[in-house]
């Protein structure tokens, strides 16, 4: 739409008021989380601010037990960090056998990867709880990174972006005498970086926000991760929403931190994602 | 020939064993625990044939589930539909800000399902600004204790996630709109509303499209936000298929009933899913817009 200079500005007015209403809640949860525990949740705009919040976080409030935050916080990034990585490598090692080599039974192993992306997984989960139980791995970090070791979405998306990459490449690397490893490695990830941020900042980011499975696996204070933690404060320390506030930014932070380090190739890949 | 077959199912090789380890063995798993009564503890179990199933359709939770996800369905799809065309709209083709506003309208998908949960408790909480303002008016709902309002909140809270990242997907859709069209209506005489509803709506529906089947997709999923905020109440009025899963296997440790209200439910998304998804072809066939 071929818009005058008056529309534009119209546009752009409109456009920050609806940026400044999507964002609202995070910074009213910043805002929350440094403001005085009189004040927390009684306004929108909190006039008096404090560090106790964090504070009581860090120290374990009045039961003096330091709830274990710090270490939850580290077994989120172990458990994120494995889970995305391990989820990078199948997805790629996955779609480049799919999408440029030829071998017997690609045409079946590409419908079963697609049929299982849309099959509900709601029907594995006990079973695949009972697996892990059985495997004695219960309440371990291998029941948190193993069943999500693997993402078909991943394999979807970089099977679709090896597809465009020219035959070409791979065949005079092969004249080369390049093993498909060492193509893949070398020539085809270093060409598909910009999908592999996207996905990248989306594997992890919903690792590191995963609730249900990280629940059900887990019982131990100290395996717990950070998402769990704050789920479960939402019951029998609900009293004190102030330092609930603070482990909503510990938890919110690093994510978007490491989605504005990764915004350049980040854009560039949605577009390639959105054709 | 017999060595490039070797190394391409070497390559598959990590997707054929999650297939089989996490994707076969609990299937056929699941459907055998659907006909026993296994509690999830004792080394005892029966048959109990289709008893199971039985009981499940019997069951209000149950029932309320299937009615749910459409409830959710209907009130949740047309929001993000609206928010992100909305924002759609006004951003797409913005000469300036692009980045700052691709990164802002994406932050609220960043946000973990517990993290917004807790968030929109606190607005909503007794004393809150929001709720003080509205008692000054006479106007004193409990938001999350009642069914429709309870239902709408969880609603918006995914609408509000999920809006940043389909404006992407709509976005995308209006840059590809060939402007040509636009100068030639404008020739024409076209008025803004006709150029919206005859114009752009019909060569953006690939895009709506799109944005349909993923909302409808995610519909069939939610559990964080219902877990967190309502636990499925009031009365069962946000009682999804995953959360009556979740309490029937790990609260009421009824595994085998569990595994079947799960084939249930995985039969009934499977099936509305597919159904949506022609109809909504249909639909657009019908209009010329596919």
């Amino acid at each position: 739409m071929v818009g005058s200079k008056k529309g534009l500005t119209f546009r752009y007015v409109i456009a920050f008021a609806l940026l400044i209403v999507m964002v609202f809640p995070y910074l009213y949860m910043v805002m929350n989380s440094f403001a005085d525990w009189t004040q927390v949740d009684k306004k929108v705009v909190p006039t008096e601010f404090t560090i106790r919040s964090y504070e009581w976080l860090f120290s374990g409030g009045e039961a003096g037990i330091a709830r274990p935050w710090l270490k939850a916080f580290l077994n989120s990034v172990i458990v994120s960090t494995a889970s995305t990585a391990l989820m990078m490598v199948t997805g790629a090692m996955v779609a480049f056998a799919l999408a440029k080599m030829n071998f017997r039974g690609r045409d079946f192993i590409n419908n079963a990867v697609l049929f299982q992306m849309f099959f509900p997984a709601i029907i594995l989960l006990i079973p695949t709880f009972l697996i892990i139980q059985n495997a004695g791995l219960y309440d371990t970090y291998t029941a948190m990174i193993l069943p999500k070791a693997m993402s078909l979405w991943a394999v979807f998306m970089y099977t679709n972006f090896f597809r465009a990459i020219p035959d070409t490449f791979i065949e005079a690397a092969k004249l080369d005498g390049a093993s498909n490893f060492q193509i893949l490695y070398k020539i085809v990830m270093p060409m598909s970086k910009s999908i592999t941020t996207v996905v990248f900042l989306f594997l992890f980011m919903e690792r590191w926000t995963e609730l249900l499975w990280d629940m059900i696996v887990v019982r131990s204070d100290s395996m717990l991760t950070l998402n769990v933690l704050l789920s479960q404060m939402f019951g029998p320390y609900g009293g004190y929403p102030g330092p609930m506030y603070a482990a909503s930014v510990l938890l919110t932070v690093p994510i978007i931190i490491l989605f504005l380090f990764f915004s350049k190739q980040f854009k560039e890949g949605m577009q390639f994602t959105l054709k | 020939m017999m060595k490039r077959n070797g190394t391409g199912w070497l390559f598959a090789s990590p997707y054929l064993l999650y297939a089989v380890i996490f994707f076969a063995i609990p299937l056929i798993w699941s459907m055998y625990l659907s006909f026993t009564d296994w509690n999830l503890i004792s080394p005892v179990y029966y048959f109990k044939g289709f008893d199971n199933f039985i009981e499940a359709v019997k069951h209000p939770g149950v029932q309320a589930a299937f009615f749910v996800t459409f409830k959710f369905m209907a009130a949740f799809v047309p929001m993000v539909i609206v928010s992100s065309l909305a924002v759609a709209l006004v951003i797409h083709g913005l000469p300036r800000f692009k980045g700052l506003f691709l990164i802002g309208f994406f932050l609220p998908y960043l946000a973990s399902g517990v993290v917004s949960s807790l968030i929109v408790k606190g607005l909503l909480s007794h004393n809150s600004a929001f709720n003080v303002f509205l008692r000054k008016f006479g106007i004193e709902i409990d938001w999350l204790s009642t069914p429709l309002s309870a239902l709408l909140v969880v609603a918006a809270i995914i609408a509000w996630k999920f809006t940043g990242y389909y404006a992407l997907i709509l976005t995308a859709g209006f840059e590809s709109i060939n402007k040509d069209v636009y100068e030639a209506a404008a020739i024409d005489g076209v008025t803004p509303s006709q150029r919206f509803w005859k114009i752009t709506l019909p060569l953006l529906y690939p895009a709506i499209f799109t944005v349909l089947i993923l909302s409808i997709g995610v519909s069939f999923g939610i559990f964080t936000e219902v877990y967190q905020l309502t636990g499925g109440g009031p009365n069962y009025a946000t009682n999804t298929w995953q959360m009556e899963i979740f309490k029937q296997a790990f609260t009421n440790l009824s595994a085998g009933y569990a595994s079947a209200v799960a084939i249930i439910a995985s039969v009934v998304t499977f099936a509305s899913i597919l159904v949506i998804r022609k109809l909504l072809e249909m639909w657009g066939k019908r209009n010329g817009w596919v």
